[in-house]
């Protein structure tokens, strides 16, 4: 409870540090993307999620045994 | 190769959807990906070889609204660790870890998403896909929503799937179903998802939820906070793989059917002026119910080369401690004979390990202002990539045997053309 607490704080706070749009150039560049290859990257996150006991942070979707 | 004939009805259908409501274009409607991997595995003597083409089209017909079309696929050969030994059961035994598990595999996925879009940054997903394999199929339904706040510097996304899945297994003698010590492995997928005597199947139910919130705080960095959660019930073992767990006794993986998981992932951009290019940071922490904690670091460094070219290098760390019931030799426990414990399981993913992957990709990206590459190609982007991964088990070895030169490579190179 104290950590939502926390977020929502922070996220409220967020607002107070808004960029204005003739400065978000930098911010709409390529490099500064978290997933604007996500389609290419997918083989690989495929591979890591398959291989590890682990899951989270890159999307719901996903499908299959990845048994062997 | 041929499509399950679902996953290509579904795949077919959606497309006929998205070409036919595409009409005629305004600016960029239609937009083609396709992407190759080849994944090779060299340790454990498995030789694990998989091919993983993607084909997706995604139209925009209107600008509030895109429709989009998919299908993957994995084409694997090789083998898979077939009976879990020990080192106390392999310094009398010499079980044929893998030598027997030829695996074949073809998995194919066909899938829809429709997404509304708002004018200030809010959408709207639904969409559904339907996976099969020889001895595995899945149908999962997903939905999604973002909005922006405070002229964009922020964002909030919810999503949610849930799959509906089953796995093939052998059946069991029906007089000891309550005891799982007797269950035997699945010799093959023959027989799957038929009226096959001999064959059935178990549902697997997955929920996932995930929440994330981005912040732009300065015109150079900006961050992303993801929690995600997932529910699995269900068979969740590998229905081949056989563990021993007493002398001269072998009986089929078994695993918990529920587990709960959670993550938390951060991560950070920052763009660096002198360097022209950004570096990136994930952090990802998580736990799940089987007691396994892990934690993965990943630094990316992204760089462009004029106006058309970018370059990346990526570092990956990765610890997770096991399972709370996992060992490597199940042998040896209760007496006289064992099993040790209430579950058992050759999975080295559940196990303790360490794993590092560096990698590089390379993206070459034309979008021409004032004409169409050919005449009619308004976007082009061709990328490659390559990483290796090495990995280091603590417990986990092949009937005594340590695991070592344990590495696996992978390459993709994609294409994507706006028109």
């Amino acid at each position: 409870m104290r950590l939502v607490a926390i977020l929502l704080f922070l996220a409220t706070m967020a607002g107070c540090a808004t960029v204005a749009p003739e400065h978000r150039a930098i911010l709409a560049d390529p490099t500064m993307q978290f997933d604007v290859d996500a389609k290419h990257e997918a083989g690989m996150r495929h591979a890591i999620d398959n291989r590890e006991g682990s899951m989270g942070g890159s999307g719901v979707q996903g499908g299959g045994c990845g048994c062997n | 190769m041929q499509l399950a004939p679902r996953a290509a009805v579904i795949a077919v259908l959606v497309a006929a959807a998205v070409l036919a409501v595409a009409g005629p274009a305004r600016a960029q409607v239609l937009q083609l990906d396709t992407s190759h991997s080849v994944f090779y595995e060299s340790p454990t003597k498995t030789h694990m070889f998989v091919y993983s083409p993607t084909a997706d089209i995604t139209a925009s017909p209107w600008t509030w609204i895109d429709i989009h079309a998919g299908w993957e696929a994995d084409v694997v050969s090789g083998a898979s660790v077939a009976t879990k030994a020990g080192s106390v059961y392999g310094q009398s035994h010499t079980p044929d870890v893998v030598t027997t598990a030829s695996v074949h595999d073809f998995r194919n996925v066909g899938r829809g998403e429709i997404e509304i879009k708002g004018n200030t940054g809010t959408s709207l997903l639904a969409g559904y896909s339907y996976g099969t394999e020889n001895d595995y199929r899945s149908n999962s339904l997903h939905v999604s929503a973002r909005t922006d706040a405070f002229q964009h510097n922020t964002q909030f996304q919810l999503a949610y799937a849930r799959n509906f899945d089953e796995v093939c297994d052998r059946v069991q003698d029906t007089t000891n179903l309550n005891q799982p010590t007797t269950w035997q492995p699945l010799e093959n997928s023959q027989g799957c998802f038929t009226s096959t005597a001999g064959r059935t199947t178990h549902d697997i139910s997955v929920d996932t939820y995930e929440a994330s919130w981005a912040q732009s705080w300065t015109p150079v960095m900006e961050t992303q906070l993801t929690y995600s959660a997932q529910l699995v019930d269900g068979f969740q073992s590998d229905p081949y793989r056989g563990v021993i767990i007493g002398e001269g006794i072998k009986a089929q993986e078994h695993v918990p059917n529920d587990r709960a998981r959670e993550a938390v992932t951060g991560r950070l951009a920052y763009y660096l002026r002198s360097l022209k290019g950004a570096l990136r940071l994930m952090v990802r922490g998580y736990h799940d119910t089987w007691a396994i904690d892990s934690g993965a670091v990943e630094l990316e460094a992204e760089k462009s080369l004029g106006e058309n070219v970018r370059i990346m290098a990526r570092g990956r760390l990765y610890r997770q401690g096991g399972a709370v019931f996992w060992s490597d030799d199940y042998t040896g426990g209760a007496p006289p004979l064992g099993p040790r414990g209430a579950y058992w399981t050759g999975d080295r993913e559940l196990s303790p390990f360490w794993s590092f992957l560096g990698g590089l990709r390379i993206v070459w990206t034309i979008i021409p202002e004032h004409k169409r590459l050919l005449g009619f190609i308004q976007s082009f982007k061709l990328a490659g990539s390559g990483s290796v991964e090495d990995f280091s088990y603590d417990q986990f070895t092949l009937a005594g045997i340590p695991i070592s030169n344990a590495w696996e490579y992978l390459a993709t190179v994609s294409l994507n053309l706006g028109f």
